[in-house]
């Protein structure tokens, strides 16, 4: 399991691929979108934004995130 | 080759063969030509025969994406064409950015992509990795350019990049532009009618291949800080909130924000410039638009349309036409005067005229798309206009450079009117007229020129230059002067290291890069050994190149480098600083500084022989 919850607000999304292009590095070490985890879809301005089985909540996704599309935000470990 | 940044392959592709090939990118152009743009000039000089018909089978069209686009470095989207461009008779480029085309024709393995020949029937390029076909487009001719890029999305998964042009592309028009993924534009020159010549509709690309970067570790600690500076940037939200009406408010904000639906931005981009419109109310309530910027939609505001949602109506047809709009109006006004003046009969204006009506001019663009009537002399731009009306009609005609429409200056759209560097620069690229590489601290507001210095420092331009541009008059009581002809000269520098890497040139995103960075990062990514000094060498290749390129067209200065006559005068463009009218000797003198700079003939604009070898070039 990530260290991270991750939140998405697709409101604010502008489809610029930073997430995907960020995730696929970290995961592949190649900037290759369709290999990423998470993956944004623009249709006619409806944006969905959902993420793979594959996904460890790494968090940079959000961290390559400028829009506030995607935060991140630490879990609590539990005791 | 193996490096980093690089897809590593050409794609060349003969349309009258309909044979598909692929080389490996030579090291030796990487180093010479730093990739996207350069690479890209490089290879149009070398596949491009001297006086070729701009329209004819035998014109190349080259393709590019720089070392950098693919990464997630800020703004690295930028595709170059370079092509013979029919309404210039140059050879030119064209750049745009775009949600996807850049980075998956890098992800499919390929730098750059060289069209010749013509096909027998309407065809689009169909590239998924290895995967290349020439495919029969009877089913997408006629489309409009999102139309076309909607087919190709709705067939295939995306990301997929779609270059695509219209029916203005299609019948020819000498104003067409092509469109990357329905956003941006290869715009300005008649790109589309290049495409359309060669029935080329459509470019269609993906792949999976992915990009690496030679040096992980130091891009990974190059890039943390860049995007921390992005991230404090006080302006950032503003920009990303108001795009391209932050610079140029042409209607309130309220009324922008009743009309945003979506800001949208060209992949890895953290501030965007792109939007996605809806009319709210009035005869148009509910229609969708995707547009390039807002700003766009909304300049028949500044040719008389009193109602933006008609303007929104109009700016849309046009682009899903693929026409560009600078020049339909311009040439809208000129035929409306000319019929005034009694030069076009009436009989040939089956449709009134009038610049601020919607069904007028919506009449007028599907006349000239569809070629009917005086239409088909529209659709030949202002040359084909001069030569079918003659002598009588050049006087009324609107500033003109290298037969393109200014987009500012005196009866231009953009109402501005002091000289700087992107006002130099629609005389002195040789693309002619266009929103792109004389962008400088003069674009947009004037601003002090104290603030210059640290600019110029960004732009990589020398402390020796900097002397030289920001001098104190001889005239009056040390008053400090601007050389604009020496500051374009490092404006076309920045613009060309800019598009060889691959970023975005916009002053919103340039303003985060400098230099000296690009140097660290392009050493980062190749894995190339770069300096600030051979990365300067590398430009004046590339930027002197282009020239070469069209002096073997038989380009001239006192032929394509005409200063329009409507730029001076009490009604003309005003010197920078001082803001008295500019005067003609001022601008002439302006245009020799720029030629000396670069180390070419003051008078001619020649490239001399100590500069020819100092940068390794010579003709063939």
């Amino acid at each position: 399991m990530g260290k991270y919850y991750i939140t998405t607000v697709i409101e604010n999304c502008s489809g610029c691929l930073r997430c995907q292009l960020g995730c696929s590095e970290a995961n592949t070490r190649k900037f290759k979108p369709i290999a990423a985890h998470i993956h944004v879809e623009m249709n006619d301005g409806d944006c969905a934004i959902s993420f793979t089985d594959d996904c460890i909540a790494y968090g940079i996704c959000a961290d390559n995130c400028f829009y506030g599309a995607l935060t991140k935000t630490v879990k609590e470990k539990s005791s | 080759m193996n490096l980093g940044g690089f897809a590593g392959y050409i794609l060349h592709i003969n349309l009258t063969d309909k044979t598909v090939e692929r080389t490996p990118l030579d090291l030796g152009l990487a180093e010479n030509y730093i990739g996207g743009l350069g690479i890209t000039l490089k290879l149009a000089y070398d596949t491009i025969q001297p006086g070729v018909d701009a329209l004819g089978p035998d014109n190349t069209i080259v393709l590019g994406a720089g070392p950098l686009v693919g990464t997630d470095l800020p703004a690295t989207s930028r595709v170059f064409a370079v092509t013979k461009l029919p309404s210039s008779g140059t050879i030119g480029w064209c750049g745009a950015g775009g949600f996807n085309f850049g980075c998956e024709l890098k992800n499919a393995g390929y730098d750059h992509i060289i069209i010749s020949g013509k096909a027998q029937n309407p065809v689009y390029l169909k590239i998924i990795d290895d995967d290349v076909q020439i495919c029969d487009a009877h089913n997408l001719w006629g489309m409009g350019v999102a139309e076309t890029c909607e087919a190709f999305w709705k067939d295939y998964e995306r990301p997929l990049g779609v270059l695509s042009i219209g029916r203005a592309g299609e019948n020819k028009v000498a104003f067409s532009m092509a469109f990357i993924d329905r956003i941006s534009t290869l715009g300005r020159g008649g790109f589309g009618a290049v495409m359309g010549a060669k029935n080329l509709k459509a470019i269609m690309v993906k792949g999976k291949r992915g990009i690496d970067v030679a040096d992980r570790k130091r891009y990974r600690a190059l890039r943390k800080p860049f995007l921390e500076n992005i991230r404090q940037y006080p302006y950032l939200k503003e920009w990303q909130s108001l795009g391209m009406l932050k610079s140029f408010p042409i209607v309130p904000v309220e009324t922008y924000e009743r009309i945003k639906k979506r800001r949208l931005a060209c992949v890895s981009c953290p501030v965007g410039c792109k939007d996605i419109i809806e009319i709210p109310d009035g005869p148009f309530n509910g229609m969708v638009v995707h547009t390039s910027s807002a700003l766009n939609l909304l300049t028949g505001l500044t040719y008389g349309f009193q109602d933006y949602r008609e303007s929104i109506k109009l700016i849309a047809t046009l682009d899903e036409y693929g026409m560009d709009m600078f020049e339909f109006f311009g040439l809208m006004g000129f035929a409306k005067t000319l019929h005034e003046q009694g030069i076009i009969q009436s009989d040939d204006i089956e449709t009134e005229i009038r610049m601020d009506s919607l069904a007028s001019m919506e009449t007028w663009a599907g006349k000239i798309v569809a070629r009917e009537g005086l239409g088909n002399v529209l659709a030949n731009g202002f040359k084909g206009m001069l030569e079918t009306f003659g002598e009588d009609s050049k006087k009324y005609a609107p500033s003109l450079v290298k037969g393109i429409h200014p987009y500012t200056g005196p009866g231009s759209a953009l109402p501005w009117d002091l000289f700087g560097t992107m006002e130099l620069g629609q005389v002195l690229d040789p693309r002619g007229p266009h929103v792109g590489s004389g962008g400088s601290p003069t674009y947009f507001a004037k601003r002090p020129l104290e603030v210059f210095p640290r600019h110029f420092k960004r732009m990589g331009i020398p402390a020796s230059a900097t002397e030289r541009i920001i001098t104190s008059s001889d005239d009056s009581d040390g008053e400090q002067t601007l050389n604009i002809g020496i500051l374009l000269k490092y404006s076309h520098s920045w613009f060309s290291l800019l598009g060889s890497m691959g970023i975005c040139a916009r002053g919103q995103i340039n303003r985060f890069y400098n230099a000296e960075l690009c140097a660290q990062l392009y050493e980062a990514v190749t894995g190339i050994k770069t300096d600030l000094d051979e990365l300067r060498l590398r430009v004046d290749r590339i930027w002197t190149l282009y020239r070469m390129a069209n002096l073997r067209e038989g380009f001239r200065r006192d032929i394509h480098e005409v200063l329009p006559e409507q730029w001076f005068g009490d009604n003309g463009f005003k010197e920078y600083v001082s803001g008295k009218p500019l005067q003609i000797d001022q601008a002439q003198k302006m245009i020799e500084d720029y030629y000396e700079e670069w180390g070419w003939d003051r008078k001619t604009g020649t490239p001399t022989g100590k500069i020819l070898e100092k940068l390794g070039l010579s003709y063939s």
